[in-house]
């Protein structure tokens, strides 16, 4: 304590360590907090990067097995099972799932909570994703499709070649704000107890007692994440809007 | 070449085409004429399948493509088509445009296809444009490369859907140039279009349709000089004297 007394003098805060600056330096630097905090943001980042990977991945399988005709006793079988999982996520809370996953479907596995964060995140935004991809090949006209049939190419290489690199194209503003929107809500992650940002920034609130430098800078680094990703996504849509150049 | 034997589509109870047949002969340029909603582009999408007919049978050289087992993949590589909407892959250059089939589906060489589409980009003088997006062109270039694009499968028959009728008239003559070019050269061509001009000059058969069903076919001379049923008498001396 003494050497935050020295260093709020130092910075010219008032008696008593009230300062700003002295809120700072216990909230942040004292006891190497805010290497506490990077920990939290790694993990964060972690959950939200494999959560994304499986998301995007399923999400895909999601949305092809929603526009596919198959079928199986004349139903479309696909297509019923991606509807039904889609209702199903989209219609419970994304914490009730987390809860459910950790507690119901991991209760006796002994398995890193990470895992288990990527799973719950990554099953759920599979649901969104698909639906954003599905937007996105409807967006592409009927026409293309049938150019790439009448030359010869197999449904699967017309999907791959012809509408999907444009149905991308067309979903990426909605992907990015997928991206955006999971970050954010890793912070629930805190419920399963999962160090992550939001639950390190809390903690050290508890043990300071001051709120307001502990949240803020987590709020700040949120932001900071969230304004790198929007920034990289602008850019790879900017560049794949190249061919609508006239 | 192409014989077709009763042909009918049925969209939710309507019959958009109404028991045609036709028997399509190698070097035959046939060109099919009528007024909107004849069944006339949907009778064309048939003969690829893509729309799938409800009734009657279809065979290409031999084969009875609506038999469900027929690999349609390999029969639609054979028939080059060209739609009213270009429907030019906007994400690739020119040249992905017109080599994608070929590669995708091992007929060429990467290296190979691309000898091809300069080739065949030269003769429709659009070599300059090969690097160029869809976007960058105008209708008439467009459907140049549409064309190039199906005459890189070197198709046994090519099918147009109202090529034409998409553009501003200026750009029309070119358009029809090449066509008349491939047919001079003794492609086979099904043709559906409102061009009178190029039925007279081109067609060696020339097809009336309306209401799903054929209700004229003759030679062009006989078509335009002599009709017989009363629907194509209206019809010509509407589109004629406009």
């Amino acid at each position: 304590m003494r050497d935050s007394v020295k260093l709020s003098r130092f910075f010219g805060a008032g008696q008593g360590g009230c300062g700003l600056f002295d809120e700072i330096y216990r909230n942040i630097i004292y006891q190497d907090r805010w290497l506490y905090l990077l920990k939290g943001l790694w993990v964060t980042v972690e959950v939200t990067f494999f959560a994304i990977l499986l998301g995007t991945i399923l999400g895909m399988v999601l949305a092809l097995m929603r526009i596919s005709n198959f079928k199986l006793f004349r139903i479309r079988i696909l297509e019923k099972i991606s509807s039904f999982y889609i209702t199903i996520i989209r219609g419970t809370p994304l914490m009730v799932q987390l809860l459910i996953i950790y507690f119901v479907v991991f209760a006796s596995v002994d398995i890193d909570k990470v895992i288990v964060a990527v799973i719950a995140f990554g099953l759920n935004s599979a649901a969104y994703v698909a639906e954003i991809i599905r937007g996105g090949i409807l967006s592409v006209d009927k026409g293309q499709a049938e150019a790439g049939r009448s030359l010869g190419l197999s449904y699967t290489q017309t999907m791959r070649h012809i509408v999907m690199p444009q149905a991308i194209k067309n979903a990426l503003p909605a992907y990015t704000s997928e991206f955006i929107v999971l970050i954010k809500e890793t912070a629930i992650v805190g419920y399963i107890a999962l160090e992550d940002l939001t639950k390190v920034g809390d903690t050290i609130r508890s043990r300071t007692f001051s709120a307001l430098v502990p949240l803020l800078t987590v709020a700040l680094i949120y932001l900071l994440l969230t304004g790198v990703l929007a920034k990289l996504f602008m850019r790879l849509e900017r560049r794949l809007r190249r061919s609508d150049n006239r | 070449m192409i014989t077709v034997k009763h042909l009918s589509k049925e969209f939710d109870g309507q019959l958009a085409v109404d028991d045609v047949s036709m028997e399509i002969n190698k070097g035959d340029k046939i060109v099919v004429v009528g007024p909107s909603g004849s069944g006339k582009s949907t009778f064309l999408r048939c003969l690829n399948l893509l729309e799938v007919p409800t009734g009657g049978e279809i065979f290409f050289e031999g084969q009875r493509i609506t038999d469900p087992k027929t690999d349609i993949n390999e029969v639609r590589s054979k028939m080059g088509m060209v739609f009213q909407q270009f429907n030019l892959f906007p994400h690739l250059t020119v040249l992905g445009n017109i080599t994608l089939a070929p590669v995708r589906l091992k007929r060429q060489t990467k290296q190979k296809a691309e000898e091809t589409a300069n080739r065949l980009l030269d003769r429709v003088g659009l070599t300059d444009k090969r690097d160029a997006y869809p976007a960058q062109l105008s209708g008439g270039q467009k459907q140049r490369i549409a064309i190039v694009r199906a005459l890189a499968m070197n198709p046994d028959v090519m099918l147009f859907d109202e090529p034409t009728s998409a553009l501003d008239p200026e750009m029309v003559g070119e358009v029809l140039d090449v066509m008349r070019e491939l047919a001079e050269e003794g492609l086979t061509m099904v043709v559906v279009t409102h061009e009178m001009g190029f039925a007279k000059q081109v067609g060696t058969r020339v097809t009336f349709m309306d209401e799903g069903r054929i209700k004229e076919e003759a030679s062009p001379e006989e078509f335009f000089s002599n009709p017989k049923h009363p629907r194509l008498k209206d019809f010509l001396s509407k589109v004629l004297n406009a």
